[in-house]
This record gives C-alpha cells, structure tokens and sequence, in this order.
C-alpha cells in the first residue's frame, strides 16, 4: 500500500518516537520519492517526533539511552533528506556554542543537550569536552553567538564557567550564557552571572527560549520566589 | 540520660553491623581524593602511588577520626584494570581516556583481573595494607568497588554502551558477566588484605536508565556481588549518585544492607525502602561541602539527621557523593561536628526541631564517573 503524505510524516516520527533507525531511513528515501519536501519531513516528521521524545524525557518515561537511541534514528532520517535540501540561509538561525569545561571528558549531558537544541532549531557550534577558556570566547566572537553553553560534571572545573563569563564580557562580546551539570545549582549560576541554568535537556530549550526573549534570570531560574528569598538567605544574602 | 562511653569508629561501625547499641550514629562523608590533601598531595601523585595513597589515608583520618577510610580514586579503576586506558590530569581524579572494547571482536580480550598485577590494583591493595596496618584496629578499611554496570561502562565508553540496551543486549549481557566476575575476584583480594569492599553504581542512577534496565541488566549482577560479599559475612554496601527515586526499589532489592544515597528526599527513601535498608546520606557535595560554609552545613547535617534518624532500618550521616577535592577543611570540621552533635544516641529531637528547616535546592548530578 502507497503511503500519503500525512501518514509519511507520522510515520517518520513513529520511527523516531520507536527508535527505529532503519525505518527512519527508509521513509525519509520514501518522502522524497512521494515528493514531500524535505524541510517538512524533518520538522513535521522527524522533529516533531524528537519534541515527543522530549516529552517523555521529561515525564520520565524515557531516561538516556532512549534519547540517544532516538536521536541516532532522527539523524539517520535527516542524513538521507539533507541531500534534496537547498542550502539554509545561515543568518536565520540563532547561532549556540556548546562545550564542556576544560579538565573534564565527560560529555553526554552536553551531548543531549546539543541533540535537543539542535531539534528546536539552533544552529549548533559543537566545541567537544576539555575545551580551553580562551576557545568558548574566540569561537563565541568569530560567530557572534547568540549563546554559548558550559557543561561540567566536576566540581574541580566548575568554577572555570566564570572565568568563561567574566573574559567573555572582556572581550566586548555579549552572548549569554547558560550553564549546566551535575554539580551546578541555581544559585551558583546567579552567584557567577550566569543568564541561565537548565537542570536537564528537556529544560535547556525553554531557557534558552526564554534567555534570548530576555525573560530575566530570575523568573527563568527560580520557579517560585520564595525559594530564591531562601537560597539567597542560606547563601549569606549578599546579592 | 542513658549514654554509652565513646567508641572508636571501628567498635561502632562493628556494633552497629550487629545490631548492637551505640554511642551515636555513624558520620562517614565520602572522603575519597579528598584525602591527598592530608599530606598536601597532588591528586595524581596519590592515586598513582600505593604509598602515598596510604599515608595520605592515614593521615586524613587522624586528622578526622571520621567513621569509615574509603580508598578510591575513581569508579573506572576496575575497568583501567581490565584494559581501558586513563588520563590522569596533575590534580584531579583520573579520567577515562579510551575505552578498552573498541569493536566488538575487542570482546574476546576480556580476562578476569588479576588484582596483584593488573591496573593500578596493587596501588589501592597497597594503600589498603597499609591502613590496614597503621590503623585497622581503629578503623574499618573500605576499598571502593566500580561495581559491574559502572565498570561496564567505562569498558565500553559510556554513551556506545547505554545504546547498546537497545541495540545489542547480547553484548552488554556478555560484558556484564566479565565484569562481574572481575568484581568478585577484586572482593576476594580485598577481604583477604583485611579490609571491607564496597561497591559503586552511579552509572546505573535513575538519571541515567530506567528502572526496567535497571532490572534486567543491573539488579541480577548486584545480586551476583552482594551474595558474594554476604558469604565473606561482610555488608554489602551500594552507592549510587544522581537521581534516584525511580530505582530505589530495585536497589534495595539487591541484597545490599546499606544504600548510600545522593539526589532523593531522606524521606521518600525512608517510605520506599527503609524497612528493607539502612540508608546513608546525602549532604549536598557541591552547594554544602565545596560552596558551602560552616553554617550552612550544619543546617544540612541537621535536616538530614532530622529525617532519617529513625529510618527503620538504620542511617548513616554522610555526603551524597564524594567530598570534592577542594572542599575547605573548616567545612569538613564543621560536617563531622554537626554529625557527631545531632547522631548522639539517644537523638535530642528537640535540638533537631529548634531551628527553622530551611529549604536547600538541591544540585541533580547526572551520574558521578569521575
């Protein structure tokens, strides 16, 4: 039987929502035979399926592997629709440099992070793990980042994100910055001035939504007043 | 009031294992690399030196008198062991560099380690012996066990692995096995050094996996250890760092007698798990220990004790992961304080219900693989 157009679509993110890679693969070559257009079967089809997985990334129904599993079959399908798409304008996206700490490897939650900020539309700028200080500053100014993300799971390299922050301002260049990681609260991303802190993947979207739209730090970080009254006391009160 | 004399912490940790009535409850923070800063070492130059990693031991916990001596550099040491190879920066634990099972035919490579030889076993069974000997009649000894999904992990490079639940379940099953029984023959080294082992998971946190992956790849080898070390007639003791409300359960399922836990309220562990568990925990490592000061962990301490004093099964004061490295040693003075003030048995419930509780924000460690 000949799939539609509508049914391809939900097909593609099917294939995603299920981690299927080949079937992801295989109705991306079919789109294009039908004639869908490519932009579409990625944003109505296989994107549409990574938001889903998002979702339930956030209600815990799909931990780590699910996602990356996820993502795998998503690029899969978006390899094979790339070569029928005309080349982006490159001034439409918001541009995101993304890396983590000098000193630390560790590099999954920055991965997953990339994985859902690419899926909403940024134009990613992937610096890897142990990226120097001056790297995440030069890289931010060359492309005129419109955000630069720090990950670290260390506590040893955490202080490093307000070094990146403070030669950042230095350097005249005003990205904004949202940190995360394992060790990272709130209250350490206002104490070094940060614009934002996401606790995981799945929140990073909206904070970095939120971030360029200029929703302050504190609305985007604390959800309720009062446990940022109670941080700040706890931390000495100093603002 | 009706009070025991002081015990030493080796009387107490032994007392309590019996079931037996003590002075107070254990205080036992994660000093782990921690403890090169007793001798004012360079993290590397303890990990890398069975020597220096016993004295530095020896000299934190004289300084201390904390509850219980861990040995640890970090959760892939069995894995470095076993063939993956490690960075290991001047003053920060050690990292894995590459993985030992690149393809699928580096599979038939893997051996059961020889902890006299292989890695940097005989570092850690060195410092272990001489802790062991300086202070084992004061002190349990407790070397720290990547346990078999952890080691498996750092086997196989951590995000190749966690795919590989989906995609090839064989593997990983075949790699657990192996790492498995590495980890038995580690705990068979440990216990005859005269020392306790305990194990490590933090690759399998509820932040990681779900608790269906949990169950069918994780728990069965848990079980496998803990069976092991129980035959030994030692505790079995499991950490397991991040979140960890969605796989509590299967933890506690696991035969270990103490879970040593990280980002879960005290409370809803107590609910979930406490009449099969001791638990043990979590004072916050980042905002409490390295960020923190006196003051604020104290407050900590105090609001941990407060909620799990009387867990059924037991509780044991201590950070929910490792005391980071450049944690100031008046922080460290303050926590054993705090804990030696508020664990007093009996507890004063009126000291814990004095002040106001405050409401701390707790960091979410996605897992802890340092």
């Amino acid at each position: 039987m000949e799939l539609d157009r509508s049914t391809i679509l939900n097909a593609l993110a099917k294939a995603v929502i299920e981690m299927d890679t080949d079937a992801a693969r295989k109705l991306a070559g079919e789109a294009i035979r039908l004639g869908v257009d490519p932009y579409m079967a990625i944003m109505d089809g296989l994107a549409k399926g990574m938001d889903k997985v998002n979702e339930l990334y956030e209600e815990e129904e799909y931990f780590v592997p699910e996602l990356l599993v996820c993502a795998d079959a998503m690029y899969a399908g978006i390899e094979v629709l790339r070569a029928h798409m005309p080349k982006e304008d490159p001034h439409t996206r918001k541009k995101i440099v993304i890396g983590v700490m000098k000193g630390d490897t560790h590099d999954i939650g920055k991965n997953l992070v990339k994985i859902m900020l690419d899926n909403a539309g940024f134009e990613m700028h992937d610096m890897g793990r142990d990226v120097s200080y001056a790297k995440f500053v030069d890289t931010a100014g060359e492309i005129k980042a419109d955000v630069v993300c720090l990950s670290t799971l260390m506590t040893t390299t955490m202080d490093g994100m307000q070094v990146v922050i403070e030669d950042l301002k230095k350097a005249g260049i005003n990205s904004k910055v949202l940190i995360g990681g394992g060790p990272i609260s709130p209250s350490f991303a206002k104490n070094i001035g940060a614009d934002g802190y996401a606790k995981n993947a799945a929140e990073a979207v909206k904070v970095v939504k939120g971030v360029l739209q200029g929703i302050s730090l504190n609305s985007v970080l604390f959800k309720d007043k009062r446990e940022l009254v109670s941080i700040e006391r706890n931390i000495g009160g100093k603002r | 009031m009706n009070r025991i004399a002081e015990m030493t912490p080796k009387e107490r940790f032994g007392a309590f294992l019996q079931g037996k009535e003590i002075d107070r409850l254990l205080v036992s923070p994660l000093i782990l690399n921690y403890a090169s800063r007793s001798l004012d070492l360079k993290v590397r130059e303890f990990c890398t030196n069975g020597k220096n990693m016993g004295e530095a031991n020896i000299a934190c916990f004289k300084k201390y008198r904390h509850d219980v001596v861990y040995i640890f550099s970090t959760t892939s040491t069995l894995a470095e062991a076993m063939g993956t190879r490690m960075h290991f920066p001047e003053d920060d634990s050690p990292q894995v560099e590459t993985p030992f099972i690149q393809t699928k035919e580096d599979m038939k490579k893997l051996r059961i380690v020889n902890p006299d030889k292989d890695g940097r076993l005989p570092v850690y069974l060195e410092a272990a012996k001489r802790c062991v000997d300086a202070i084992g009649d004061e002190v349990f000894i407790v070397p720290v066990i990547g346990a078999p999904f952890t080691t498996a992990a750092a086997l196989r490079g951590t995000d190749t692995f966690i795919r590989e639940l989906y995609t090839d379940p064989e593997l990983v099953h075949t790699l657990m096995r192996a790492t498995t029984d590495s980890v038995k023959a580690l705990i068979d080294a440990y216990v005859k050094a005269g020392t306790c082992p305990v194990t490590v998971e933090p690759i399998a946190t509820g932040s990681m996996i779900s608790e269906k992956h949990f169950r069918e790849f994780v728990l069965p080898y848990l079980k496998e250890v803990y069976a092991h070390i129980h035959s030994y007639g030692l505790p079995g003791v499991l950490h397991i760092c991040g979140k960890v409300k969605r796989v509590i359960k299967a933890m506690a399922e696991s035969g270990a007698d103490v879970l040593s836990i990280d980002d879960i309220d005290l409370l809803d562990a107590k609910e979930l798990v406490g009449d099969k568990v001791c638990l043990m925990g979590n004072i916050s490592p980042a905002d409490g220990m390295f960020k923190g000061n006196p003051a604020i962990i104290r407050e900590m301490v105090k609001d941990c004790v407060a909620k799990a004093y009387d867990n059924p099964k037991g509780y044991i004061v201590a950070t929910g992961c490792e005391v980071p490295i450049n944690t100031p040693h008046e922080n460290m003075v303050a926590f054993l304080e705090a804990g030696r003030e508020f664990a007093r048995l009996p507890i004063d419930t009126k000291k814990l219900e004095t002040e106001v509780k405050p409401h701390f924000h707790r960091t979410t460690s996605e897992a802890c693989v340092h």
